[in-house]
């Protein structure tokens, strides 16, 4: 086994030191122009994205060149057992990938630990094991691809797709990479078996593949939709891409402030509705939306944004460090550092990850900051109440200032947030009627006595479940809330296109909702109510897989399946549906006979 | 299946799509000796190889070599099994040395004796990378390390396909001067009849994955004759002739390659008009030539 693990580490190692060096030189170069640690999520992204192609393409080679009959009998065909000749191949691949991709990031981040003033956290320790993780699962998932049938080579690719939607970070993200590596080779040792146009031998190794299969296959369907909407669009009647629908959430989403009130005004019975709407054609609409996507959670390995700001006057840029929850000052002049940046006057460490946003405010997800030059303190402006937390900045709204959190739009007075110090308090809170991730739009205008505000609720029914609804709503001075209307929108698109992914497997759409959220961290900004599935699309999803499970009896009968093997399958077109059938269709073919059938 | 039989095939059948590689393969080797399989392409012969190594499932029947299931083979089985195919595929980047290292670790029963024996009959240094090799160099190193591998049994996929005269004299001297055949039994597959006629004790045909012929070479040849007869006119239409592998009209003689006809073949070329005829003995390679030719797919005006 050494043997060949050693002579594949022969047969790539001018690549792998020409990949070490040009990776270096290439680490190097950026490190002298930015803080390779403190780059935007669309950075790392990119970059993980090259790392994974790395292996991938790694993957392909050296698979592809095996792979040929004869090569592939020479291989196989010696005393030594198959799992011990994946071990040598893959490993040393794995190596290799490390000296190419893990080595020169680890050489940067030490050299930017030692000889500079930047800031290095502990989780920047984990980004170059990220990186080779990454590139070890697409090596591992493009070996795969090459050695499956060739009808199910493409789904060998799909454990990737899992990094693409997970909403984990920091150790857990490295869990996660490890788990769905572990997933791979365990794949790869199934694959790796003398004749490549079978599925693998055993039960196991096949539900290994069978599935990233299936959850491919229902990714593959889900995609058809993109066609039905090209199409659509092609047409001139797509609601995102012409004139929308009247009374529609498009065309609530994309109404003028006025407007949108005055509809909601339409259909309001309370007395004062005719004042209103005379006053909606007199005053100034404000708005505002949920503006936070994500904060930045403690060591996580990438950022949401770089967790950094520059103070002009000092000509000091501050970086901030998971490690000790402050700002580090570096002086842009010559990268020396310059002091320590925290929380009032104390310099106090932060309770969470601060994002910088904006010239002087920062925010957690539980506060705003702001951040004087003059006395180079940062200090609280704004708290939230335990449990909520912050959608998205103070936005002028006449002579208030309107904060919005995942439960309430508050209202501060706009010339204590601008003149006075210290934490303030709002002068109304006007609590949300559902959930945050629903909420699209917020507008208001001012009143003698209050706010009218409009609420258009209908995020992601677009093309999803969910109602979408304007709702009115006016709060006094004390605080008061009345309901002054609620307008139901009218769907834009079909029912079963709304629905479509979830009636064509229930199973494979609640897997993919579990996948993403595996070791994440919840994430109150995307919590929605809930959507209940309409009794017809119900109905349509047993249908398909009562279908399929009849579908299955029969296919698997005449591929000559049989036992556990058959009843598991069958029992897989029952629970997952559409996508089962297919994938029981392209992993096993029809049993050969000496006779044609 | 006795320890005496090294390969055993029952009832097998393989099929890809609509065409039947294999057709009801019965087909039983003993051990020891050289044994030729030949046969045209498509005949079957690599599909049957592949079987045998348990690198392709059969549609139906059994297939059997050293006592073992070919689907179920151990590492050790693998290890009694030599084969070299005829790409004589090994690793472009890495030295003869390394190879030779690596092989020896692998194969318990390592033979350095038999493998200096055949590569001495090659120019190939140690130092060398096996691209630097020539395909004729690559064939001697690869049978090489195949007998040094002490198999019981080895199979040889048309090894000297696409090496040029010298290279596979070579080839053949290396492999007839080795004690392979005292040692291990060679399956030896290949189109060349020169060949399969200097190394051969036993002939395999397969035809349209069916087993036409078993026997010795020249007990094959001995079933195959060549008629030259004098018939004035038209000769017997072929159909009526018995045993017929070929005719041809040369010179106005009729030439006739028959498969197992005695002297009762001139009489009935006597009856169908002819003057004169004379039997002669025909060459393994006409004859193995006649025989596959005979069912070959033809345009109709030919």
């Amino acid at each position: 086994m050494s043997n060949l693990f050693f002579a594949e580490l022969q047969r790539f190692r001018h690549w792998a030191l020409l990949a070490l060096l040009v990776h270096l030189a290439v680490l190097g170069f950026l490190a002298r122009m930015v803080d390779p640690l403190q780059q935007p999520l669309f950075v790392y992204q990119v970059v993980a994205a090259v790392y994974g192609l790395a292996g991938l393409l790694l993957g392909l080679y050296q698979m592809g060149g095996y792979r040929k009959p004869n090569t592939w009998l020479n291989l196989l065909h010696r005393p030594v057992p198959h799992f011990q000749i994946v071990h040598a191949l893959a490993g040393a691949a794995m190596l290799l990938l490390a000296i190419a991709v893990l080595l020169p990031l680890l050489i940067v981040i030490t050299a930017q630990s030692t000889l500079t003033a930047r800031v290095v956290d502990l989780r920047h320790w984990g980004l170059p094991l990220a990186a080779w993780t990454i590139a070890c699962i697409c090596y591992l998932a493009a070996a795969c691809a090459m050695l499956a049938p060739r009808r199910l080579a493409l789904f060998a690719l799909v454990p990737i797709s899992v990094l693409l939607f997970s909403k984990t970070s920091g150790i857990w993200a490295l869990l996660l990479q490890s788990l769905v590596l572990v997933w791979l080779g365990a794949m790869l040792a199934a694959l790796f078996k003398p004749d490549l146009s079978a599925p693998p031998r055993f039960a196991l190794g096949e539900w290994l593949l069978a599935l990233p299969l299936q959850f491919g296959v229902w990714l593959l369907l889900t995609l058809l939709t993109l066609l039905y909407q090209t199409g659509w669009m092609l047409l001139g009647t797509h609601p995102l891409n012409s004139t929308p629908p009247v009374g529609g959430y498009v065309e609530a989403s994309r109404a003028d402030g006025a407007d949108l009130l005055l509809a909601g005004l339409a259909v309001s019975a309370h007395p004062d509705a005719g004042l209103w709407r005379e006053q909606v054609r007199l005053s100034e609409v404000y708005g505002t939306q949920v503006q936070i996507e994500d904060f930045a959670s403690r060591q996580q390995l990438t950022n949401p944004m770089p967790m950094e700001f520059d103070d002009d006057d000092r000509r000091t840029r501050f970086i901030f460090s998971h490690d000790d929850l402050r700002f580090h000052g570096v002086t842009l002049a010559d990268g020396r550092r310059a002091g320590v940046l925290g929380v009032g006057g104390e310099h106090a460490a932060f309770d969470l990850a601060p994002l910088p946003l904006g010239a002087s405010a920062l925010a957690t997800a539980h506060a705003v900051y702001s951040y004087d030059s003059e006395s180079s303190q940062i200090h609280p402006r704004i708290l939230l109440p335990a449990g909520e937390t912050l959608a998205a900045l103070p936005t002028p709204a006449g002579e208030s200032m309107t904060v919005l959190s995942d439960r309430a739009l508050y209202f501060f007075d706009a010339r204590n947030l601008a003149n006075a110090q210290g934490v303030l308090d709002p002068r109304t809170r006007l609590g949300l009627p559902a959930p945050i991730g629903s909420l699209d739009r917020v507008d208001l205008i001012e009143l003698l006595d209050g706010h009218l505000v409009s609420l258009v609720y209908g995020r992601g029914s677009i093309d999803g479940p969910g109602e979408a609804w304007q709702q009115l709503l006016m709060v006094d001075a004390g605080g008061h809330v009345t309901t002054v209307a609620r307008r139901a929108l009218t769907p834009d698109f079909p029912l079963w296109l709304r629905h479509y992914d979830w009636w064509l497997s229930p199973a494979m759409h609640q897997s993919r909702r579990a996948l993403a959220g595996l070791f994440a961290e919840p994430e109150p900004l995307y919590e929605r109510g809930p959507a209940p599935r309409p009794a017809s699309m119900q109905m349509l999803a047993a249908a398909l897989m009562l279908a399929s499970l009849l579908s299955a009896l029969w296919l698997s009968a005449r591929q000559g399946l049989a036992g556990p093997r058959r009843w598991l399958w069958v029992a897989a077109c029952g629970v997952v549906g559409l996508p089962a059938l297919i994938g029981l269709r392209l992993m096993h073919l029809d049993r050969e006979a000496p006779e044609p059938l | 299946m006795n320890s005496e039989t090294v390969i055993e095939t029952v009832h097998l059948c393989k099929r890809y799509g609509a065409t039947l590689a294999l057709d009801n393969l019965d087909l039983r080797i003993g051990r020891g000796a050289i044994h030729a399989i030949v046969g045209a392409n498509g005949a079957g012969k690599s599909t049957l190889f592949r079987i045998l190594l348990g690198f392709l499932p059969p549609t139906s029947g059994q297939a059997r070599i050293l006592g073992r299931d070919c689907q179920a083979l151990t590492p050790d089985d693998r290890g009694r099994i030599g084969f070299v195919n005829e790409e004589h595929t090994l690793p472009a980047w890495m030295r003869v040395s390394a190879v030779i290292d690596m092989q020896r670790r692998h194969y318990p029963r390592w033979n350095p004796k038999a493998f200096d024996g055949v590569i001495g009959h090659y120019n190939v240094r140690r130092e060398q990378k096996v691209s630097q090799l020539s395909r004729g160099e690559r064939a001697g190193l690869n049978l090489a390390l195949a007998l040094a591998q002490s198999p019981e049994l080895l199979v040889l996929d048309e090894p000297t396909l696409g090496l040029d005269v010298v290279a596979k004299r070579a080839f053949l001297e290396s492999l007839l001067y080795s004690n392979a055949s005292d040692t291990c039994t060679v399956i030896y597959c290949s189109h060349q009849m020169d060949e399969v006629e200097r190394v051969a004790e036993n002939l395999i045909i397969l035809e349209r994955g069916q087993l036409k012929n078993m026997s010795a070479p020249d007990d094959f040849c001995a079933r195959v004759s060549h008629w030259i007869a004098d018939i004035p006119f038209q000769g017997p239409p072929p159909e009526r002739v018995p045993g017929l592998l070929q005719v041809q009209r040369i010179d106005g003689l009729h030439h006739y390659l028959v498969l197992d006809q005695n002297q009762d073949f001139a009489e009935f070329l006597r009856s169908c008009g002819a003057r004169s005829m004379r039997s002669m003995p025909v060459s393994l390679d006409r004859a193995v030539n006649g025989f596959l030719a005979k069912n070959h797919a033809a345009p109709v005006a030919a």
